[in-house]
């Protein structure tokens, strides 16, 4: 199935804004991740079609999905 | 800090602190060994100056009775990496009630002034009244105990903060400092001076780095008591690091939460920078007032963008391993390095850059370095200002001041000198008061006086339960973004247990970018390892708890009302559609939210700070 990956900040810079990309069915984010060489805890947030989601989430046929980074401040 | 009889201790009131008053009317000086009443006392910081301000009745700011408390946290000074924060506080000339009281306040900065002065041998200093002329306080490491002199000023006076901080280096070797820049010198019409703290790098280089402390007008107050700097001259006094505390130090680079704030280079998030994008992608980040438009000019502003034109330089106070500092520098037209342009962090990257209406990195960094130069709070300053434009561009026919709207940069340039010149009152007054002045208080940027920081209010009603700076005392600001809560029982949760455990670092002496909560081993095995001292966790939590809801007390004394405890109303009345996230604030989440959380702490507030005498 494909899926639309979007990247930001540090990811974005280490590969991609966005993309287009295959995945089996059945297939959840933490694949998307593995897929990308992001490790699970450099991520901060996980949103699947712009909403919070974890990494365990099931991914569908056209799913948009956007991987963040940890972010901070105070 | 010291034990009875130098054991280890596990009871805080066997640590004694040393304490210095020095009535600046008079000249003199008393230093005392204070037994700790409580364990906030042995932690520090706000803590324990809370405390002091408590036991008094004050009216008015700027009033001689109003004491100036700097002190340090536990840690500072010690090898515990970020070990070096150092504290003021008062009743701040900013944050008042509705009932016209001021309000307790402190602010916390880096750089290694909070070491020398402990080095010293001093926990906390307290100045009393006010000198009649400009004077300077130089606290001194002598054969026979901490040595205090008070000194003329007057060749520092008109001088940016920097230009004091490098006229007393070439004074003073082994030396840091903590100054006023021209905004706290011109404290009557200016009541967000910051304080201005010098580090290593600086001293070094030549070059504007310092840190500051910020807040709520600290260095307003120190311009008021006529204190133009204070000097911290002892060599480094830095124990053996032992194996145990390299395991500390180890722990902290590695921990998850400080990874956010080291280099990019190091494998970090590379600061505060990064949340431009990931707030941006909910577009939520403050642009004109706090009101994103759903374009996508603040893109100009990310960290791939800027670095284009500018070669940013990953820096740390020191010895951070963290080195969360983004400086930004120009490019010689041979491509080496230039002159530093600004530090870029997201505060004040933001506060001077898209809520003013400005996306070009240069004019940002001038802007920034400017306020710094001046030595005000970025936040309370860029908050006014994005308030002012906004005025402006909603009455083209009576626009206030030089009638800047949003991206005017060399209009806004001119607000931000005039007003760290003292020129300005309506700006250097602050948004509620100039709010209230000019009869539009719906969309000032402010949380029960104090300017709002760079995360949107329609995504944070943690910052109504702030008690010294929205996202500084309360740690909820990126909840709603990371974790897409918005349930009234998730932001009681979040206000009552985590958020308010943020202020921890405003005592212990370490920075909040260390990254984990303030009960983990991490803290417990610091402390150990630099002081002997055994506290739990949550013996720890617990203080924290009680200095926080003392400080939610001390709030309550000075006359604000429930009223004051909520977001500025345009939030609630007009929510802004071009947010990504759903909004989820209006008046009855508010009211249910105050309802609840005030039935958890309105019971332990009990007896937690005195009645008010008159
Ligand atoms: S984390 Fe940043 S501000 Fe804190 S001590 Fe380290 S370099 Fe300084």
């Amino acid at each position: 199935m494909q899926v639309t990956v979007k990247l930001y900040a540090l990811f974005r810079w280490r590969l991609f804004r966005e993309a287009v990309r295959e995945y089996p069915p059945g297939a959840a984010v933490s694949d998307v991740a593995r897929d990308l060489e992001i490790t699970e805890t450099e991520i901060g947030i996980v949103l699947v079609n712009g909403l919070h989601a974890d990494l365990g989430h099931i991914l569908q046929e056209g799913d948009l999905v956007s991987l963040m980074p940890r972010i901070g401040g105070g | 800090m010291s034990t009875e009889n130098n054991q280890q201790s596990t009871n805080p009131a066997g640590v004694l602190y040393r304490r210095c008053t020095v009535d600046l009317e008079t000249g003199s000086v008393q230093l005392a060994g204070v037994p700790c009443a409580n364990l906030e006392d042995v932690l520090g910081g706000f803590g324990r100056s809370f405390q002091i301000l408590a036991a008094r009745d004050i009216t008015r700011a700027y009033s001689p009775e109003n004491p100036l408390i700097v002190n340090t946290g536990l840690l500072t000074g010690s090898n515990v990496m970020t070990g070096m924060r150092s504290y003021f506080s008062a009743y701040s000339p900013l944050k008042k009630s509705g009932a016209g009281l001021p309000a307790a306040m402190w602010s916390a900065g880096s750089g290694n002034f909070g070491n020398k002065l402990k080095w010293t041998g001093v926990d906390e200093v307290i100045f009393e009244n006010r000198s009649e002329g400009p004077v300077y306080a130089v606290f001194r490491d002598g054969a026979d105990g901490p040595v205090v002199e008070l000194k003329p000023a007057d060749h520092l006076l008109g001088l940016t903060g920097h230009e004091k901080i490098m006229t007393l280096s070439r004074e003073y070797a082994d030396a840091h400092f903590a100054v006023i820049g021209p905004a706290g010198e011109n404290y009557g019409s200016n009541y967000m001076g910051a304080v201005i703290l010098s580090t290593d790098n600086q001293l070094k280089s030549g070059e504007p780095k310092s840190r500051f402390a910020g807040r709520g007008g600290m260095g307003s107050l120190m311009g008021y008591k006529n204190l133009i700097a204070i000097v911290a001259q002892s060599p480094d006094k830095l124990d053996r690091i032992t194996p145990a505390m390299r395991d500390v130090n180890r722990d902290i680079i590695k921990s998850l939460g400080s990874a956010r704030f080291q280099p990019v280079s190091q494998g970090g998030g590379g600061g505060t920078w990064a949340n431009i994008e990931v707030l941006q992608a909910f577009h939520a980040v403050p642009l004109n007032n706090f009101r994103p438009k759903g374009n996508d000019d603040v893109e100009r502003l990310y960290r791939d963008n800027v670095e284009k034109d500018f070669e940013v330089v990953s820096e740390g106070c020191f010895r951070c391993g963290i080195r969360c500092h983004n400086n930004l520098f120009h490019r010689n037209p041979d491509g080496s390095r230039g002159k530093l342009a600004a530090k870029f962090d997201f505060e004040p990257l933001i506060l001077f850059g898209s809520n003013l209406g400005i996306h070009d990195a240069t004019k940002v960094t001038q802007l920034i370095h400017l306020c710094d130069l001046m030595g005000m709070d970025a936040i309370s300053l860029g908050t006014t200002i994005s308030y002012l434009l906004d005025y402006n561009e909603r009455h083209p026919d009576r626009r206030l001041l030089n009638g800047a709207t949003f991206g005017d940069f060399d209009l806004i340039r001119e607000l931000v000198e005039q007003t760290g010149r003292g020129k300005h009152e309506l700006l250097g007054q602050g948004v509620r008061r100039l709010s209230e002045q000019v009869g539009e208080t719906s969309y000032a940027m402010h949380v029960k006086g104090l300017e709002l920081p760079a995360y949107l209010p329609d995504t944070n009603p943690g910052y109504i339960f702030a008690i010294a700076g929205g996202h500084m005392s309360m740690g909820t600001h990126m909840l709603y973004a990371k974790e897409g809560k918005k349930t009234v029982d998730e932001w009681v949760q979040a206000i009552t247990t985590g958020g308010l455990l943020q202020v921890g670092y405003d005592m212990i002496g370490l920075c909040k970018f260390v990254g984990v909560g303030i009960g983990h081993d991490l803290i417990v095995n610091g402390i150990r390892e630099a002081t002997g001292l055994e506290f739990s966790s949550a013996e720890i939590v617990a203080s924290v708890r009680r200095a926080y809801l003392r400080g939610l007390a001390l709030e309550l004394r000075q006359g604000f009302a429930e009223e004051e405890y909520t977001l500025p109303s345009q939030v609630l009345a007009d929510p802004n559609p071009n947010v990504a996230l759903p909004s989820f604030i209006d008046e009855a989440f508010l009211e249910e939210l105050r309802r609840r959380v005030w039935s958890v702490f309105l019971p332990e507030m009990e007896g937690l700070v005195p009645e008010r005498k008159n």
